[in-house]
């Protein structure tokens, strides 16, 4: 499988705080999608800061080892060469708007803009990523008159514009209310099925465990685990152990295996998937 | 600042389409420009005066009279109120007694020099900022961001530009915000002058101190947009000069034409013949 994205023995310090990656070594492959879980303060953010270059160029900081994106080291490159490369969208849908665009529309091609690309070709994408978030209708209107979760599918229908190979999320949906996480994960799940390439951060493990192929543990600046997803959510107590919370359903198989000695032979981590063991049991 | 805010951060209420409106942001800029160092070469009240007027004859034909008077009632008027009667007086170049004031038993002499001096420095005031705002009230953002592309101007200047006219009336939400939020927690607002002071830091370093962390966010989310990639960036807009342009350009050389041909013949001050003064005289 080709890698998209390719840490190698990737260790980092911020210029005020040593060791905040350590070791770190994994790929994202094309078409996949990775969730990243793990405590606050595991390094999450800073994983997802190191995909465009931004650490180091931005931050500063040291680095030992690599990251290859789309073939570009990126301590080599630019953060505004590996735009194209990379896109990443941040926690504040509002903080991450340009501040320029008067429209929805120019705040989809401010990137592409940026770039120098022809306006023709600009106005293509821009129609283009604003029908794959599901704003049609909305080009005209202020970014700043949107609802929380249509923010956050603005924003990403920037990233989108620019077709980069690999998008990085980080908690994209902490800020938002109900409404706003189930609009936005509605066009996560659409791109993860059209075979996207996704490095998912979220905390909303129970939506996680639906699109994510695999899925990296992360704490303390290290990888505790990286597997398929069910395998990763299935250690329940290893979960609790550092503060991450598996999803309801298999906190619950793992409860009644422990507490009321009810086995269920496998973790469902999914709602459909719990319906399916469950419904097996109850019925012989 | 009520009035700062309803002239001129309130844009979205005036999007207006009037002859004004459609015309090209270059011309009109231009306008502003002209008219402004004409009100400069000329000293003359009456002059002055006239420009001031096709100011607000054009003003009046966009549509946005009432607010360009507010502003003038607010800075101008003041300007004569104080300027006349104490030039009047303390010119120090006054020597044409026009008469004499009799208040409380003194008698103040009032002169014609200062006060020709403080009936035009307003004026002249009056028809720059009237002229920049008949500009910035019917030019869009669009283009006004279009016409500094045409300037050339750096990108990273342009941006500046365009997301403080942006951020200015985020931003003052945010001042109604965090006061209305001191407010509730207690702040008074009538208090004496060093508590005022203290009231008004209390305010502005949350302020500061928010801006200041997302103007951290921000950049980081412009770099990754590639705002600082090497290239000539893409103007999403289009402006175009019409037949209406050139025509207000037209008109623009002809009087200048005229004005030039006045000043040869007459001086600085056509109509009103003032006196030039300079500190040695
Ligand atoms: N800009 C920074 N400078 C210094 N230390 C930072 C910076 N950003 C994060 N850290 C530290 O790095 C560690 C990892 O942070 P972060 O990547 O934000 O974790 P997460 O996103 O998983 O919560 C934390 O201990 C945090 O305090
Ligand atoms: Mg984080």
């Amino acid at each position: 499988m080709e890698a998209v994205v390719s840490f190698e023995e990737f260790s980092y310090s911020y210029p005020t705080r040593e060791d905040v990656l350590v070791d770190i070594d994994f790929q994202v492959h094309r078409g996949e999608v990775l969730g990243v879980i793990g405590p606050n303060g595991a390094g999450k953010s800073t994983l997802c800061r190191c995909l465009n270059g931004l650490i180091p160029h931005f931050y500063g900081g040291r680095i030992r080892g690599k990251v290859i994106v789309a073939g570009l080291d990126t301590q080599e490159h630019s953060t505004a060469e590996l735009s194209m490369k990379v896109g990443l969208l941040f926690q504040d849908p509002i903080e991450q708007l340009s501040g320029v665009a008067l429209t929805v529309e120019e705040e989809v091609g401010f990137g592409l803009s940026m770039l120098g690309y022809p306006k023709e070709v600009i106005g293509e994408r821009v129609a283009e990523a604003i029908e794959r978030v599901g704003l049609k209708g909305l080009e005209g209107r202020s970014p700043y008159e949107l609802s929380g979760g249509q923010q956050q599918r603005l924003a990403l229908a920037t990233v989108l514009a620019m077709r980069p190979e690999v998008i990085a999320l980080d908690e994209p949906t902490a800020l938002l209310d109900p409404i706003g996480k189930y609009e936005v994960f509605g066009v996560l799940r659409e791109l993860a099925s059209e075979g996207s390439t996704l490095m998912v951060v979220e905390h909303e493990i129970e939506e996680l465990a639906y699109i994510a192929d695999r899925i990296l543990l992360l704490h303390g600046g290290r990888i505790l685990s990286i597997d398929e997803s069910k395998r990763v959510l299935s250690e329940v107590s290893r979960l609790k152990e550092i503060g991450v919370d598996p999803p309801s359903v298999t906190e619950l198989t793992y409860l009644l295996e422990r507490e009321v000695g009810v086995a269920l032979g496998e973790y469902p981590t999914t709602l459909p998937e719990a319906v399916r063991l469950y419904g097996e049991v109850l019925r012989s | 600042m009520g009035v700062v805010r309803r002239v001129l951060l309130d844009k979205r209420v005036l999007t207006g389409d009037s002859i004004i409106h459609r015309l090209d942001p270059r011309p009109k800029f231009f306008f502003f420009l002209w008219i402004s160092v004409l009100a400069y070469v000329f000293y003359d009240y009456v002059l002055t005066a006239l420009f001031l007027l096709v100011i607000l004859a054009l003003a009046a034909a966009a549509g946005i009279l009432r607010r360009i008077l507010l502003v003038l009632a607010v800075i101008v008027l003041p300007g004569f109120a104080f300027a006349i009667p104490i030039l009047s007086v303390l010119f120090p170049w006054n020597e044409t007694l026009m008469f004499k004031l009799h208040i409380l038993g003194f008698e103040l002499p009032l002169y014609y020099e200062g006060f020709t001096w403080g009936l035009s420095w307003p004026l002249k005031i009056a028809v720059c900022v009237s002229s920049a705002l008949l500009f910035y009230l019917t030019t869009e953002p669009g283009e006004l961001i279009a016409l500094l592309f045409k300037l050339r101007l750096p990108y990273k200047f342009i941006y500046m530009v365009t997301i403080t006219l942006q951020l200015i009336p985020l931003l003052l939400d945010e001042i109604q915000t965090i006061y209305q939020a001191q407010l509730s927690r207690g702040l008074r607002t009538k208090a004496n002058p060093v508590k005022r002071i203290w009231n008004f830091l209390a305010l502005v370093i949350p302020l500061t101190l928010s801006s200041l962390m997302k103007v951290q966010t921000r950049a980081i989310a412009l770099e990754s947009r590639g705002f600082s990639a090497p290239v000539r960036k893409t103007c999403l807009y289009d402006i175009r000069l019409r037949a209406g342009d050139h025509l207000f350009f037209s008109a623009m050389i002809a009087v200048t034409l005229l004005l030039a041909y006045l000043y040869l013949l007459y001086g600085f001050s056509p109509i009103v013949h003032l006196k030039f003064y300079y500190v040695a005289g």
